[in-house]
Formats: structure tokens, C-alpha cells, sequence
């Protein structure tokens, strides 16, 4: 278990040094200069030169990366953003609050939705439930995220006022100025993003789940387990939920660290201030430190999340260990 | 444009000149009290006076400053003339130019207790050219005297700007009849003695201020908060208790918001396609009503670069594309009343501004015939690069400005740039490369300089930051810029529009498109409505008031 766990950990370190340096010469090729844009529409060869000096950007690349994981490595320290010169550590601790409230709380719901459809329709395949569950799949696989947000938002949030349409609340510490806060706020602004966010994960979820569960269905154990009369429920439980469902737990983990880089159109059309909105400002400004920080947490959410899934899943079925 | 404001080099002394004139400003009879509930799509820059220069952190930082100089809270033409507002009137100016001395009032006070004095103006010059606060606008502290030294880290504090008494002393290294304009940007506000010892390059997010507001709170991204300075003195309005900024919603939750009432002023804007439905529903420019329009001093462009192989010494071409860009489509992609059809450069209301007439508004076949003609045998190949923003309706108008040379022949691949990324490059000499651009300008005040000579001077096009995206470099127009600039009053106004119609008529840097409008959309409880350009887009927040 621990040279599985440090092979883990190696290839993981190996994924972060491998995804940042990808990101930050892609940034670079990018062709405008952010000192340029910096100094403003009047300045001066000199406050151009002058600026890109104190940004550091008159240095080689390879250098100005250098800097950059020292600064990260070292200094635990994301840099500071172009456009405002605010830490990044600070902008992206800011956006954590809302993009995990939303990716948690999306994924039960869609787990919640997942699954019971998943589960019945692998128990009842071809029956009534089975056919209208996977009608909802197919819509929910084919809409747009954008479009099932604008169409709650406009209706249930502004037409009907059923919601708020749009907006984050505070879970606790509201700030100074700030119109709402608490947890029964912070809970109704959640209700639409939490269902646009959720509504596709739930449809491929319940797919997968039916899926699992109609293969194991089928495997000799579970025959064998209702040979020795082992009663029904006890038969799904034991060996069919736990086969067919071992994937699904490798999929939730990797999707909701995959989520926590940002839910862009989400927080985007509920302007929730997560990372996806902060990614969006961040490259619409040519931000580059910014946009490289929620590149780096994303990454570092996707390595954890990954890591603690091979974990489970090795604790969980020993055959992974031994391979 | 983007946000960030091109300052000014107002020329003209209109400004000082003028100015006199007009009495200082009084606050229309107004109710007091409550919040106001302000929209924005995205987070200001900075709210630190000396780092500050998105144009929507100058709209709040109209009613948080006091200056020298200021523009009244007044609508049309009286709005558009600066006016001493912490300097007891004009200044003492020597015989050479040179040196500029205020006298300061003593009824203004920091939103903290402290009375502003002409260190606080000395201060404010002496924080901003500190290099350790890099602030990105110095370029204005050029003709003040020391300034440099202090950028460059040379000098502590400006040798050229000293308080004696209740005098400010400003000595300049030339004479510099736009000094008094520049004196309106928020950068040279007065700032009181705390903040003038908080050196930090990455600003403030409170700090006490001597305008009608102050700003009370900030949470990047997110929020805010002006409240009202119990200190203040002037002259100015200053209506609601609280002035509430929420950040992040787009357009489409601006909208809904203040259909419902939650929000009062949707400062990003409502989606385009809306505002014909409430100008329909509330009606246009009614006394305190909720959909109000104004013309922007600004212009919607496409630059023709005159430094590539297509445009060089072509002129006939450059006039065949303004033949052939159907202005009326450009303008109905931004939504109604969007902005008016132009073919010139100076917008309506500014000085120098008379119809010139030369070029269609409205395309016909016969224009389509004419733009032809001239765009025959001048060519040069007829493969053209042409970028445009990708935001918007920008990459939908590109498409229109495509088929419109397609027309003539020319074969235009449309680059979609972030706008960033399509004004800094096509700024710098060495990345501009594109024989088309759309562009557009706003005005940072009202002079045609701020037109012609930013933006078409050709002085400046070896600069590697430029805004003459024309790369328009001819000697005898460039003289006439410069000639044109040093005049005053009628003179001035008929030069430039001499000017304006010889460019346009001989050798057109640009096809213009649309001067744009400034449409606000407000909610049904706000009264008390005051617009100026002067001071940025939409209505003053400090005039507003609830119902």
C-alpha cells in the first residue's frame, strides 16, 4: 500500500509540474503584452518598459516560470494579478466559497436524482419507468446547461419570483453592504444553479448507474447468490449495488474535481463569483497570474480528488493494489 | 472603447476659459434619503484615487472627489464647461505659462473631518508619481515641473508643486494651455493626509474623501458601498443616504433587476435587443423617466491602415470602402437606438462639428455602384485582414463590414480578437497587423483635439502605444493638426471642421460608422435624473434620488 500510495503521489507531482508549465507557455504565446495594456492607452515607450520591468516580464520565459514555482513552491505564492495587482491567493480563496457550494451541493442533487432512476430502470428495464426515466436522461444529455440556466432564471427567478434569479449569498459572515447572507439565503440564491448545474451530470449518471446495474445483474455471482436463496433485496444490495456502483464513485470523484476548476456557464449565467467567473474576467483582461491560478487549483482539485479516489478504490477492492 | 479613459489633454483652455462664466453649481431641489441599488457587470479596476482608470470606477469617482477644477452637475452644454470647485476660481497664471497658482477654499472637507488644504492637493500629485505606487496614468504629470525625477526615483516630491498658505503652486517645465482640464481627472484629487502616507501599489479599498460621497466599503468582485460625506460643503447634490454597487450580474439579470425594482440602475447595460421593448413600454427621455438617451461624444470606426500595401497612398479605395459600409445594418446590430449614421470624424455637439455630407448614410445600388468605380483598378490584390473584437455584436457587425467589401472586391479575413488584445496591438507598430480594423473612441473631453490629433496625429505612430490606428502620417495634415490646436473659440471650431472635411473628402483615414448613444434604463423608483457625459456614461449617482 505505500509504494502504491507514493507511486500515486510521484505521478501526481510529475501531472502538476506538467499541466502548469503546458498552461504558461500557452499563455505566453498568446501574442499581447500585458505591461502594454497595463501602462493604459497614453503611456510611454518608458512607462511601458517601466511596467513590464516591475512584472517581471522582460525576462525569458523559461525564467519567468521559474519564478513562478518558486513563488508557488516556496513562497506558497500564486503572484499578483495584472490587472489590479490584488493577490491571487486572496482572488482565488475568495471564488473557492461559492464554486464549491455549487459543485457539492450539485453533485447530491444529482447523485439524489441519479440514483433511484439509475436503480429502478436496471431493475425494471422496458417497463414505464424505465422508458420516461430515460426520456429525462435523453433531455437532460441534450439540453444545453446555458439554456435550461436562462429558462429558470427567467421564469422561476423573474417571471414567476418563485427564486431569486440570480445572485450569491454568504453562507455566514456577510459582507459590509451586502443585501442578503445566512444559510436560508445562501440556500434559496443556490436552488437554479444547483439544478442547471446538476440537470446533466444526473442524466449520465442515471445512464451509467442502469448500465452497471444491468451488467451486474447479469455476472454468475449474483445468480449464484439467488441459487443459495440469499433474499432479493439483500442480493441487490450486497452484490449487485456494490459491483455496479464501484466505477460511479470513481467518476463522482473525478468529476467533482474537474467541476471545482470552475463551472464557467453556470456561475457565469447566476453570477455566482466562483472560479469559472473569476477564469472568464481573468482571460477577457488578459490576466495571465489570475487565469494561472485557478489553472493551478483546478489542477491541484483534479491531482487530490484523483488521488483520494485510487485510494478508495484501492481500499475499497484490493485487486487494484496487488496490480 | 474599453473601459479605461484616455485622458485629457483638453486643450483649450475652453475649459479655464470659458468656465468663468458659469456660476458654480447648485443642486436641483431634490428628496433625500434611502439606497440606491447600482449594477455592475464587472469589478472596477481600483477605487485608490492615484491607481484608478476604468471609466466605471471614474463614474463613482465623480461624486467621491473633489478637484481644482470640476464639471458641474448640469445637463447639455452647461455641463461640459469645468468650473473651479476647490480653487477660489480661475488661477494666478504667469506670464510665461508656467506656474499656476490656486487659491484654495477652506469649506471643503474629508469625509473623516479633515479640511482640505492645498497640501492635499500636493500630496495627491506627490503619491501619484511615487514610482512605489505604480500608477499606470503619470504620463500626465509630464509638464509638471520635478515630476519626473520622482517617477524615475530620483526626487522624493515634486520640486515643482508647493503649498504655501492656502496657495497651490504648480510650476510646469512649458506652458500648457490643457493643464486646468487635466486638473478634472480623479488622479489629482484632493486626498487627505492618512492616505497620503499609504504608499501600496495595490491600492486602498477605503479611504476618506472630500466629494459629496466616500466610498465606505469594498469587496473586490462583489460589492460597493458610498455613503454620503457628513463633511460635505460644496455645492453639489447629494441625494440618497447609500449608494449600493452590486458586481458580477450580466445584462440580462441587470434587466430583470430593475424591471422588478430590486435594482434602480443597471450600469452594464440591458440586453440590446430590450431596449426597444421598454422605450416602447416607459417611453424616451421623460422628465425622471426610466429609459433615457443621450448622444455620446464618440465615434464607431473602421481604420484603414495607411502604412500596409492596401491603403498606402490609396486613397481612392479608402473612399470606396466608405461608399460601401452600410452604416444603417452597423447600427441596427447594436439594438435601437444604438447610435446615429455618420460619415465623418467629429461627432454632433462638439466644437468643429458642421455636416460634411460627403459620404452616404444609406446604401443603395447606386452607392454600391459608385464605391465600385472608385475601387476599381486600386485593389492591390484585394486580400485584406481585418480584425474586430469578439465581444457583442462586434463579430456580427464584422460579418456586415465583410460583405460590404465583398462587394468592391475585397476579400477581408476577419480576425476576432479579445479587445484587450485588438487596441494593444493594434496600437504598437510592430503587431499591427491588419489593413482593417473596427474601432471606436470616446471622448475623454470635449475638444476635437481629443478626435483629430489623439487619433489621427501622425507624430505618434512610431510610439509603441498609439491610438492612431490609421497609422495616418501625412506631413501637411499633421501641420494643419497642430496648428489647428493652437487656436481658440470660432477659430478653432472652423479650423477643425475644415480639417474634418479636407481628411474625409481627400484621403480618409477611416470609414465612420456610428456616433453611439448613452442609454440608461432605471428603475420606477429613482427621480431626480441629471446626465453628463463630462462626467462619464449614464446618470450622476449623486443627483439621483428615491421617488
Amino acid at each position: 500500500m505505500t509504494q502504491f500510495l507514493i507511486r500515486r503521489l510521484l505521478w501526481a507531482v510529475f501531472l502538476f509540474i506538467a499541466v502548469t508549465m503546458i498552461t504558461y507557455v500557452l499563455f505566453f504565446i498568446v501574442p499581447v503584452d500585458p505591461a502594454r495594456q497595463a501602462a493604459g492607452k497614453s503611456a510611454t515607450a518608458e512607462d511601458v518598459a517601466r511596467i513590464s520591468h516591475q512584472l517581471k516580464l522582460d525576462r525569458p520565459i523559461y525564467v519567468q516560470y521559474a519564478y513562478f514555482l518558486k513563488r508557488l513552491i516556496v513562497d506558497r505564492s500564486l503572484g499578483e494579478s495584472f490587472a489590479n495587482r490584488r493577490e491571487v491567493n486572496e482572488m482565488v480563496a475568495e471564488a473557492i466559497p461559492a464554486t464549491t457550494g455549487l459543485v457539492l451541493g450539485g453533485a447530491i442533487l444529482w447523485m439524489l436524482i441519479a440514483l433511484p432512476i439509475g436503480i429502478v430502470s436496471a431493475l425494471k428495464p422496458r417497463s414505464l419507468i424505465d422508458r420516461s426515466s430515460m426520456i429525462f436522461v435523453l433531455i437532460g444529455i441534450s439540453l444545453p446547461v446555458v439554456w435550461i440556466g436562462v429558462l429558470l432564471q427567467y421564469f422561476i427567478g423573474f417571471r414567476w419570483g418563485l427564486l431569486p434569479n440570480a445572485g450569491y449569498c454568504d453562507l455566514v459572515n456577510p459582507y459590509e453592504g451586502a443585501t442578503c447572507g445566512g444559510p436560508w439565503d445562501w440556500f434559496t440564491h443556490m436552488i437554479l444553479p444547483w439544478i442547471t448545474f446538476a440537470i446533466l451530470f444526473a442524466a449520465n449518471y442515471a445512464r451509467m448507474i442502469r448500465s452497471n446495474m444491468m451488467d451486474t445483474l447479469g455476472e454468475d455471482y449474483v445468480r449464484t447468490a439467488r441459487a443459495k436463496g440469499a433474499p432479493e433485496p439483500t442480493v441487490i444490495r450486497r452484490h449487485v449495488m456494490r459491483n455496479a456502483l464501484l466505477p460511479i464513485v470513481t467518476m463522482l470523484g473525478l468529476d467533482i474535481g474537474i467541476a471545482l476548476g470552475g463551472a464557467v456557464f453556470t456561475e457565469s449565467i447566476f453570477g455566482l463569483p466562483g472560479l469559472g467567473k473569476l477564469a472568464v474576467n481573468s482571460f477577457e483582461n488578459f490576466d495571465l497570474p489570475t487565469l494561472q491560478g485557478v489553472v493551478v487549483f483546478a489542477t491541484l482539485a483534479i491531482i487530490v480528488f484523483n488521488l483520494i479516489v485510487d485510494v478508495l478504490y484501492a481500499v475499497i477492492d484490493p485487486r487494484i493494489r496487488l496490480s | 472603447m474599453r473601459n479605461k479613459r484616455l485622458t485629457g489633454i483638453a486643450l483649450l483652455a475652453i475649459s479655464g476659459l470659458a468656465l468663468l462664466a458659469v456660476s458654480s453649481a447648485t443642486a436641483a431641489p431634490s428628496k433625500k434619503g434611502g439606497t440606491i441599488v447600482v449594477e455592475m457587470a464587472s469589478d472596477v479596476d481600483y477605487i485608490d484615487p492615484q491607481l484608478s482608470y476604468f471609466g466605471e470606477t471614474w463614474k463613482l469617482e465623480a461624486i467621491t472627489a473633489c478637484k481644482l477644477f470640476n464639471w458641474p452637475d448640469k445637463e447639455g452644454a452647461a455641463g461640459a464647461v469645468a468650473q473651479p470647485e476647490v480653487a477660489a476660481g480661475l488661477p494666478v497664471i504667469s506670464k510665461d505659462g508656467k506656474t499656476y497658482t490656486f487659491t484654495i477654499k477652506n469649506t471643503f472637507k474629508f469625509s473623516n473631518g479633515k479640511a482640505v488644504t492645498a497640501k492635499s492637493f500636493v500630496d495627491s500629485m506627490n503619491r501619484f508619481a511615487n514610482p512605489k505606487m505604480q500608477s499606470t496614468g503619470v504620463a500626465f504629470l509630464d509638464v509638471v515641473k520635478g515630476a519626473q525625477d520622482v517617477i524615475d526615483g530620483k526626487a522624493q516630491t515634486i520640486s515643482g508643486v508647493k503649498a504655501v498658505g492656502n496657495k497651490l503652486v504648480v510650476q510646469l517645465t512649458k506652458a500648457a494651455p490643457d493643464f486646468l482640464a487635466r486638473t478634472t481627472m480623479p488622479f489629482l484629487q484632493a486626498i487627505d493626509p492618512t492616505l497620503a502616507g499609504q504608499i501600496d501599489a495595490n491600492g486602498v479599498n477605503e479611504y476618506a474623501s472630500c466629494g459629496p460621497y466616500y466610498f465606505s466599503a469594498r469587496t473586490p468582485n462583489r460589492s460597493i458601498t458610498l455613503k454620503r460625506n457628513p463633511n460635505y460643503k460644496g455645492g453639489r447634490a447629494a441625494n440618497a443616504d447609500t449608494i449600493q454597487v452590486n458586481i458580477g450580474n450580466d445584462v440580462d439579470v441587470e434587466f430583470q433587476n430593475v424591471e422588478k425594482g430590486t435594482t434602480d440602475y443597471a450600469s452594464g447595460g440591458i440586453p440590446a435587443t430590450e431596449w426597444k421593448n421598454v422605450v416602447n413600454k416607459y417611453g424616451l427621455n421623460k422628465k425622471d423617466g426610466r429609459v433615457q438617451v443621450r448622444p455620446l461624444l464618440d465615434i464607431a470606426y473602421v481604420a484603414m491602415h495607411h502604412d500596409r500595401p492596401m491603403f498606402k497612398n490609396n486613397p481612392k479605395l479608402a473612399k470606396a470602402v466608405n461608399w460601401a459600409v452600410d452604416r444603417q445594418a452597423f447600427a441596427v446590430q447594436g439594438g435601437y437606438l444604438a447610435g446615429k449614421r455618420t460619415g465623418q470624424i467629429l461627432p454632433p455637439g462638439l466644437l468643429g462639428y458642421k455636416p460634411q455630407g460627403i459620404y452616404p448614410l444609406r446604401v443603395t445600388t447606386g452607392t454600391i455602384k459608385q464605391a465600385k468605380k472608385l475601387a476599381d483598378g486600386n485593389l492591390r490584390g484585394g486580400k485584406a485582414i481585418m480584425w474586430s473584437s469578439n465581444r457583442g455584436v462586434a463579430p456580427l457587425r464584422a460579418q456586415q463590414i465583410q460583405f460590404n467589401l465583398k462587394q468592391i472586391g475585397i476579400d477581408a479575413e476577419v480576425k476576432l480578437l479579445p479587445r484587450a488584445q485588438q487596441f494593444t496591438n493594434a496600437g504598437n507598430p510592430k503587431t499591427a497587423e491588419y489593413d482593417l480594423t473596427i474601432e471606436r473612441w470616446g471622448a475623454d473631453y470635449a475638444d476635437p483635439y481629443d478626435f483629430i490629433n489623439i487619433l489621427l496625429d501622425g507624430a505618434q505612430v512610431t510610439n509603441p502605444q498609439h491610438n492612431n490606428y490609421a497609422y495616418f502620417n501625412v506631413a501637411k495634415y499633421n501641420k494643419a493638426m497642430t496648428a489647428a490646436s493652437l487656436l481658440v473659440g470660432t477659430k478653432r471650431g472652423s479650423a477643425y471642421a475644415a480639417l474634418d472635411g479636407l481628411l474625409m473628402r481627400e484621403d480618409p483615414p477611416w470609414a465612420p460608422l456610428i456616433n453611439n448613444n448613452d442609454r440608461s434604463f432605471m428603475s420606477g423608483r429613482v427621480g431626480c435624473i441629471v446626465i453628463n457625459e463630462a462626467h462619464g456614461s449614464g446618470p450622476l449617482l449623486n443627483t439621483i434620488c428615491v421617488k
